[in-house]
């Protein structure tokens, strides 16, 4: 529980394997707390491949009725490489008012991106979901999912994410949450839910098979460039 | 007497304004190393006749930093570029600026061949241990078991070499008329006193010009400013000795200069 | 730097020397202030010689680590405002296209000599005309770049002259394209103060380091070549190929005998141009319809006149020391022709009019595929 001071709300910082879907799924995470009424900020936190993620989604999602705060194409000019720079502003993002999504980019640091983030580990709100892929091949199996999360430091819940693409469908589902579900015993960290796109919403109820809360997204992503 | 009070830290005159604030990234240490070479600059006199070139990399972004002519180059080529506007037009000052990448691994045989020649610049090379705008990479200058994304289990130096020691290297290898230092962002005034010797080096035309800045790069680290520091004072500083390693015997003043108070 | 009253050539004189040497003095007679350059065969004997005459004009060289080197010292002597150049061939000019995409992004007249040897790869020192495609079209660009491809010491000396002009003119990277032949062969030539024929010298001026205080009547230059978004770099693109095609008209040249209604047109550049030149002129004389069509510049290339001569030929014939560079030129120029194209194409070989008067023998006799 939250003092009262500091009033509870959603602090939830997305990690994961390359191409796992952090940022598809942190920006619908925040466009659905934007219909529930609440003030929400959508950091990019991405620092391998920052500008591709949220970048070209930018201006959308503020029309939607948040705050992004990630670099907009003009201030970029110069930039050069890839501009992996860090925005000032996202240092200071748990300081800022409501509800905090951020959508931290894959690579060897892992949860430590956090540690760019001023008051990231005393925020009593904080929480680290991994994203998994099983049909991504460095987390096919329940060993290698629980190499994968220990090696990112802090995670507080998994989050089922196993897809194909175009070519998802049930099986792939439902055989990613027994995956993750095998590794949460293992690694005792909760499987917070199953992700599953809209076009497969039809095949499942409010739970998976193993009983993990199933949250349905819509793609975003393919209007980013990567 | 009236005290006077100044609300903003004072920036060098030769600065671009229309580009600050700049674009690195909180904590890092380019604008640490650029502000000092800009005291230098502005204590010198010498914004007219400076031709400011940078490197690829995260150096590339400085490439409007300053109110002096400037040129951005290509990865590893700031050197060359630079040489060859010195030996065309000998009565500027020619500085190059790079990173541990630029000046160590894709450009080193420019470095190597530019202390040897005794060419009259000055190459201003920031180390931080890790490429850091491609998404942190192993360098050159990473640290002995250091984690990147392409060392993701740690530099282990039976596979990919010790920390490159370029100062050291450039000392050995250059000769009378050169000054070789390497200096640090955690004490700047220092670092400002190596710069400022390395542009007198030019001017005085004794020969080639070299300091190293240990250099900070918390995004690519991950570290918060405490984490920042001590990897900068312990770890790097432990490796990479700061100092002078060469100083032309007429070369006015000692490391004195500029001392830490 | 040049400031000596002595001229390297005054007036005009007739000279025995080798195609390098005839670069060394046409780059003195242009008022070349600097050279970079990095040894490697053919080329080696026109830093030879301007290094022999540095003192006596007072010009600069320096020898750098690498062709990257040269490429980039280059560079840099252009920006401080001088008439700068560089020569390499083959493996060099592989490493050399690195600065050179630099010099097209960023608009920089860098003159360049190329003297072709054999490839891929180290291969011969000798000859080719392998290094087109190279020459024309390296880097990661779209080669906005000025290539001029000579046929004889004559020209090789009339055209490093005029190089510097073009590229302090138009401000693109521009290029005299020889061979090995040419570097090394020996004939008599004209040798001229390019004053003495009322060529003036395009004045050049410093990109960096210009004169005067910061602030006060200048702006520091910002110069780079880096972009973070597709749109920024669309636009500097867009500008530039719109120059390059709007200036190429002027720039175009090329040279063509008996183009009218011919049943055989020879096309060829450079040394091979000579051998079809020979042989051409011989079977006209005999009273065959044939014809040659030679692109001086190849980069852009006189597609127009091209096109004009090709209409009226029955049939084309393009020769070249390789395989198909000049040939994918050809081709593309004439998109949309239906005159057929017969080919005498020998990767890393010269080509003696022998052989082209016996090719377009049998071709005009019905003969062969």
């Amino acid at each position: 529980m939250s003092s009262a001071q500091h009033p509870p709300r959603v602090v939830e910082a997305y990690i994961g394997e390359y191409a796992s879907e952090k940022s598809e799924i942190a920006v619908n995470r925040a466009l659905e707390l934007v219909r529930l009424g609440k003030q929400v900020t959508l950091v990019d936190l991405d620092l391998v491949e920052p500008c591709y993620t949220l970048r070209p989604l930018k201006k959308e999602l503020e029309r939607a009725g948040m705050t992004v705060l990630a670099w907009e194409t003009a201030e970029l000019i110069g930039l050069g490489e890839t501009g992996n720079v860090l925005k000032p502003s996202t240092r200071f993002c748990l300081l800022r008012p409501g509800d905090v999504i951020m959508d931290i980019g894959y690579g060897i640091s892992g949860a430590r991106v956090l540690n760019l983030v001023e008051n990231a580990w005393e925020d009593p709100d904080l929480k680290i979901y991994a994203v998994i892929n099983i049909a991504r091949p460095m987390t096919a199996t329940v060993d290698q999912i629980v190499d994968h999360v220990r090696d990112m430091g802090r995670v507080d819940g998994l989050i089922n994410n196993s897809h194909l693409g175009d070519e998802t469908d049930v099986a792939i589902v439902d055989q990613g949450a027994r995956t993750v579900a095998a590794a949460s015993r293992i690694l005792g960290i909760p499987v917070v839910t199953t992700v599953v796109a809209e076009s497969l919403a039809a095949s499942f109820g409010k739970n998976d098979l193993y009983g993990h809360p199933v949250r349905v997204i819509r793609r975003y992503m393919p209007r980013a460039f990567w | 007497m009236a005290v006077e009070i100044e609300l903003q830290p004072k920036m060098p005159k030769c600065w671009n304004l229309a580009s600050k604030p700049h674009k690195f990234c909180p904590g890092c240490g380019h604008g640490l190393v650029l502000k000092a070479l800009g005291q230098a600059i502005d204590e010198l006199g010498i914004q007219d006749r400076v031709v400011f070139g940078c490197d690829i990399g995260c150096s590339l972004l400085s490439w409007d930093f300053f109110d002096v002519d400037s040129v951005q180059t290509h990865h590893g080529r700031t050197t060359p570029v630079l040489v060859g506007v010195k030996r065309a037009n000998p009565d500027l000052i020619v500085v190059a600026y790079m990173g541990d990448g630029g000046g160590y691994a894709i450009g080193s045989q420019h470095l190597v061949n530019a202390a040897n020649r005794n060419d009259r610049i000055t190459a201003i090379l920031c180390n931080n241990t890790i490429y850091a705008m491609t998404g942190g990479q192993m360098a050159p200058t990473s640290m002995p078991g250091q984690k990147t994304e392409t060392t993701p289990y740690g530099r282990d130096v039976n596979e990919q070499g010790y920390p490159m020691l370029g100062p050291e290297m450039v000392a050995a290898i250059t000769h009378e008329g050169a000054y070789v230092a390497r200096g640090t962002v955690s004490k700047l005034r220092t670092l400002k006193g190596y710069i400022k010797k390395a542009l007198e080096n030019q001017i005085a035309g004794r020969g080639f010009s070299f300091v190293e800045a240990l250099s900070t790069c918390p995004t690519n680290w991950r570290t918060n400013a405490q984490q920042t520091w001590a990897f900068l004072e312990e770890n790097m500083q432990g490796y990479f000795p700061v100092g002078e390693l060469k100083v032309p015997a007429d070369a006015a003043g000692g490391a004195s200069e500029g001392e830490e108070e | 730097m040049s400031e000596t009253s002595a001229k390297p050539v005054e007036g005009e004189r007739k000279v025995f020397m080798t195609g390098n040497e005839a670069v060394c003095w046409a780059a003195l007679a242009a008022g070349a202030e600097i050279m970079y350059g990095y040894p490697i065969t053919p080329q080696n004997e026109i830093m030879h010689y301007w290094t022999r005459n540095v003192p006596k004009f007072g010009r600069r060289f320096l020898q750098t680590e690498d062709e990257l080197s040269a490429g980039f010292t280059t560079i840099g002597g252009v920006l401080a405002g001088r008439r700068a150049f560089t020569a390499t061939a083959g493996p060099g000019n592989v490493l050399m296209q690195e600065p050179l995409s630099m010099a097209e992004a960023m608009r920089i007249p860098v003159v360049v000599v190329i003297q072709q040897r054999g490839g891929p790869s180290t291969a011969t020192v000798i000859y080719s005309q392998q290094e087109v495609t190279l020459t024309c079209f390296g880097g990661n660009g779209e080669g906005l770049r000025i290539v001029y491809s000579t046929s004889s010491l004559q020209e090789l000396y009339d055209y490093t002259i005029k190089a510097f002009n073009t590229a302090w003119k138009y401000r693109f990277p521009t290029f005299v394209l020889a061979d090995g032949y040419q570097a090394k062969m020996r004939e008599s030539l004209n040798i001229y103060d390019p004053a003495a024929r009322g060529i003036e010298m395009v004045p050049t001026e410093p990109f960096l380091g210009r004169p005067g205080k910061i602030g006060e009547g200048r702006e520091a230059a910002h110069l780079r070549n880096t972009y973070n978004i597709e749109e920024e770099l669309a636009e500097v693109l867009e500008r530039d190929i719109a120059d390059y095609e709007r200036v190429a008209p002027e720039i175009v040249e090329h040279d063509s005998f008996n183009t009218g209604d011919c049943d055989l047109l020879v096309v060829a550049h450079g040394i091979v141009f000579r051998s079809a030149a020979m042989a051409v002129r011989d079977m006209a004389g005999q009273g065959k319809k044939i014809g040659f069509f030679r692109p001086i510049t190849l980069r852009p290339f006189p597609e127009e006149q091209f096109r004009a001569a090709a209409a009226k030929a029955k049939t084309l014939l393009v020769a070249e020391s390789a395989y198909g560079q000049l040939l994918k030129i050809v081709q593309q120029n004439l998109y949309g022709s239906t005159v057929p194209i017969r080919t005498l194409l020998k990767p890393g070989v010269g080509i003696t009019p022998e052989e082209i008067t016996d090719e377009c023998s049998a071709i005009l006799a019905g003969k062969g595929a």
